[in-house]
């Protein structure tokens, strides 16, 4: 269908045009028609006022004559029918004013003296002079002001035209739409059509025709040419099915000599040995296909000794050699030349490898021959090599870092635990003595400042031989054993509670599975967790420690659980680090270290360590032991 | 008693204040009356060697020796080489003196022969039970006041 804007479609332009046309043509005669009739409207106008002032003047001829301004007035009077009239008036002929007439009240305003005859147009108003005579005497003349009214006829004539035009152009607009329709329907219908056929490529459609003038021929032709399209878009079709049938075979066949060519190539590559043939002098003589391929030599190239050619000229000295020593003594020999490949364009290492042919009499009938291309083999090895070489430089250069740094660490923990022990030692002997010697001597507040430098003294050992015995562990190799769990906790509880003085902690020990372990290590687990779980549970009424185990699929967990102090699983992480204590010395005395101790060796043996609690509601400590030992 | 009169214990450590601890621990346990006091390990080889300063020293022994590992010139490591070393004078117990349990000293010292070890400060319980242990009762006879 057409869609558009009026103006664009066929149908509108000549709606527009006819439009136009008639506007036009109306336009001009209306405006032709006006000034005629303007001027006409004049002309009459001035010609019918200039009667008028001759009648008046005949009238008032006498009423002159006999000095009778009242009969003058009474004819000035008659004017009362004349509307268009705005006021008269007549001079003697002297120029004395004799009658006047308004037919308003207003005194319409006349020269005071005659003008010429003639007519003059004021503004809207005519004003006219003229001439009384009589027998040839001039007797007065008359004025007359008429208003003119020119707008108010032009106006009712501008309208009369507006209607016409208008009427006319509702009548061109009418008749031009009935026209236009045998125009743009046909026109509307061959759109249509092409838009099927564009949209659904059918060339069977036709356009109707419905009148035999352009219209109908350009229909016909219109038809003819997509019957003719049809003709060919079938004719197209068909070539281009077998030019797609030819493409497709060709596709295939391409297909297949590629598949040939990769195979050839790979077969090329994958074999690369070639294998020759010489006669006894190490001519070739017979085909070498093997040999062309590889070396890209044509028969002509290699016949006779041609082959050596293929060689790098390098190893042309060697190759000489080793061939006149082999034919002086026929034995079978292998050489790493390079050869010329043809394929890569290079000279690649390869092995060539001869053996004599005997015959019966133990002479030489022919060689025979391979060659194996170990280029590759040779610069993998040689990468290789490299890449060992460099591995094993930063090995041992880390190894030696690695030296450095625990030598380092070894010679530090070592003057910790000389040197800085010294003076505490001194400290401790001697506030010792000072005790020991003087103590009458002290008061009580001496005295009681001199145990506080002892028992810090000692803290500080303790921490000193804590913190050396953490930094022993991270060197100290795992001696692995499989251990009786049960046996260790029960002789660590009985250590240990033994030197609690006030602890008389009720201890239940659960099934304990056994473990492969460290056992001096693993007895310092036990004994740290068991120490403070008697130490956090020592100021209950009834301080309880269990001790159990849980076989899983692949680890044993083992836990000890108190009734004691417990403590905030805020500070869970807390708790493994290093002189991390969560607890005031002064109620639980401790260095801080134990746990962290524990989670290292739990750490080592490939299990894990962790705990729960809440304040006051006492703590459980687990930690596992994988079954299947790692390797460290 | 008068054999008891010969007991000689050599004490070598350099750290004067160190000695001073030591030897009044063992005077009170009645020790005292024999030990020397040697600053390092060449001159504990003198002593034991009779030779510089200890050149015709009286006295038989040492019977014990107290030893200090980290010392100038010649070290415990040394002197323990060089006595367990020597088959005239490898009889002598020497029990080495340690400031902590660094096993990488008490290792090496017993490897060279060293009888036993003790931590300092010397601790006296422990220096009678290592000596009871090693049959040398004189000394825990001896820790007994009289």
């Amino acid at each position: 269908m057409i869609v558009g804007r009026p103006g664009n479609t066929i149908r509108g332009k000549l709606l527009f045009v006819v439009l136009v046309a008639t506007s036009l043509a109306l336009l001009i005669s209306g405006a032709a028609m006006a000034i005629y009739e303007l001027r006409d409207f004049r002309e009459t106008w001035v010609n019918d006022l200039t009667a008028q002032a001759d009648v008046i003047g005949l009238a008032a001829a006498p009423a002159l004559q006999f000095q009778d301004p009242d009969a003058a007035y009474e004819y000035l009077g008659l004017l009362k029918a004349k509307p268009n009239i705005t006021g008269a008036v007549i001079y003697e002929a002297n120029g004395a004013l004799f009658a006047s007439y308004s037919p308003s009240e207003h005194e319409v305003a006349f020269p005071s003296l005659p003008d010429v005859d003639g007519h003059q147009v004021r503004e809207d108003e005519l004003i006219l002079f003229k001439r009384i005579v009589a027998n040839d005497e001039i007797l007065g003349t008359v004025g007359l002001r008429a208003s003119y009214n020119l707008t108010g006829r032009l106006l009712d004539y501008l309208g009369i035209l507006g209607s016409i035009m208008a009427l006319s152009l509702i009548g061109a607009a009418l008749i031009s739409r009935r026209l236009q329709r045998t125009i743009t329907e046909p026109i509307a219908e061959v759109t249509f059509v092409a838009r099927q056929v564009m949209e659904q490529r059918d060339f069977s459609l036709r356009a109707a025709k419905t009148s035999n003038d352009e219209i109908g021929l350009l229909v016909d032709a219109f038809n003819d040419m997509l019957n003719e399209i049809g003709r060919r878009a079938k004719v197209l079709e068909r070539s281009n099915e077998a030019l797609e049938q030819q493409v497709r075979e060709r596709e295939r066949a391409e297909a297949a000599r590629a598949a040939g060519e990769r195979r050839n190539r790979t077969l090329v590559t994958a074999i690369t040995q070639v294998v020759w043939v010489a006669n006894r002098r190490g001519h070739f003589v017979e085909e070498q296909s093997g040999w062309s391929q590889y070396t890209g030599q044509t028969r002509d190239d290699y016949r006779d000794l041609g082959w050596r050619g293929a060689f790098d000229p390098a190893a042309q000295n060697e190759l000489e050699l080793t061939w006149a020593r082999a034919l002086n003594e026929p034995e079978a020999f292998e050489l790493e030349l390079k050869l010329w490949h043809a394929a890569s364009g290079a000279y690649r290492l390869v092995s060539v490898r001869a053996v004599p042919v005997l015959s019966l009499e133990d002479a030489v009938d022919e060689w025979i021959g391979a060659v194996t291309d170990i280029e590759d083999q040779r610069r993998n090895e040689e990468a290789l090599r490299t890449l060992n070489a460099e591995l094993e430089d930063r090995v041992s250069a880390r190894t030696a870092q690695l030296q450095d740094a625990n030598k380092e660490l070894e010679s530090f923990s070592y003057s910790v635990s000389h040197d800085l022990r010294s003076p505490l030692r001194a400290i401790n002997g001697f506030a010792n003595l000072l005790w020991e010697d003087h103590k009458d001597k002290l008061d009580d507040e001496a005295q009681r400042k001199l145990s506080i430098i002892r028992g810090q003294a000692d803290r500080m050992g303790m921490l000193i031989d804590d913190l050396l015995a953490f930094s022993r562990l991270g060197r100290k190799s795992i001696n692995r054993t499989h251990l009786d769990m049960a046996e260790l906790v029960a002789n660590t509880f009985e250590r240990l509670n033994g030197s609690h003085e006030s602890s008389n902690a009720e201890f239940r020990v659960g099934k304990l599975p056994g473990a492969t372990g460290d056992r001096s290590l693993l007895e310092q687990v036990w004994s740290n967790l068991l120490s403070n779980a008697i130490k956090f549970s020592s100021r209950e009424d009834h301080p309880l420690v269990e001790v159990g185990g849980i076989v899983e699929e692949s680890e044993n967990v083992y836990y000890v659980r108190d009734n004691g102090a417990g403590f905030d699983p805020r500070y869970q992480e807390k708790l493994f680090g290093v002189f991390q204590r969560l607890h005031d010395e002064s109620e639980y005395p401790g260095t801080g270290v134990g746990l962290a101790l524990v989670h290292r060796i739990i750490t080592r043996h490939g299990g894990r360590v962790w705990a729960d609690s809440r304040p006051g509601d006492g703590a459980t400590f687990h930690f596992s032991l994988p079954k299947d030992v790692p390797h460290e | 008693m008068n054999e008891y009169e010969h007991v000689e214990i050599l004490l070598v450590d350099d750290s004067a204040l160190d000695a001073e601890l030591a030897i009044r621990g063992l005077k009170e346990h009645n020790l005292a009356n024999d030990v020397v006091w040697v600053k390092d390990g060449e001159q504990a080889l003198d002593y034991v060697y009779r030779r510089g300063q200890f050149e015709g020293r009286s006295g038989v022994g040492p019977r014990l020796i107290l030893l200090d590992l980290k010392m100038p010139k010649v070290d415990g490591i040394e002197v323990t080489r060089v006595i367990k070393g020597d088959p005239q004078m490898r009889h002598i117990p020497i029990v080495i003196m340690t400031s902590s349990k660094e096993e990488r000293d008490i290792s090496e010292s017993y490897s060279l022969g060293a009888n036993s070890y003790i931590v300092k400060p010397v601790d006296f319980e422990a220096l009678a039970n290592v000596a009871s242990q090693a049959g040398y009762y004189w000394l825990a006879i001896n820790r007994v006041p009289g």
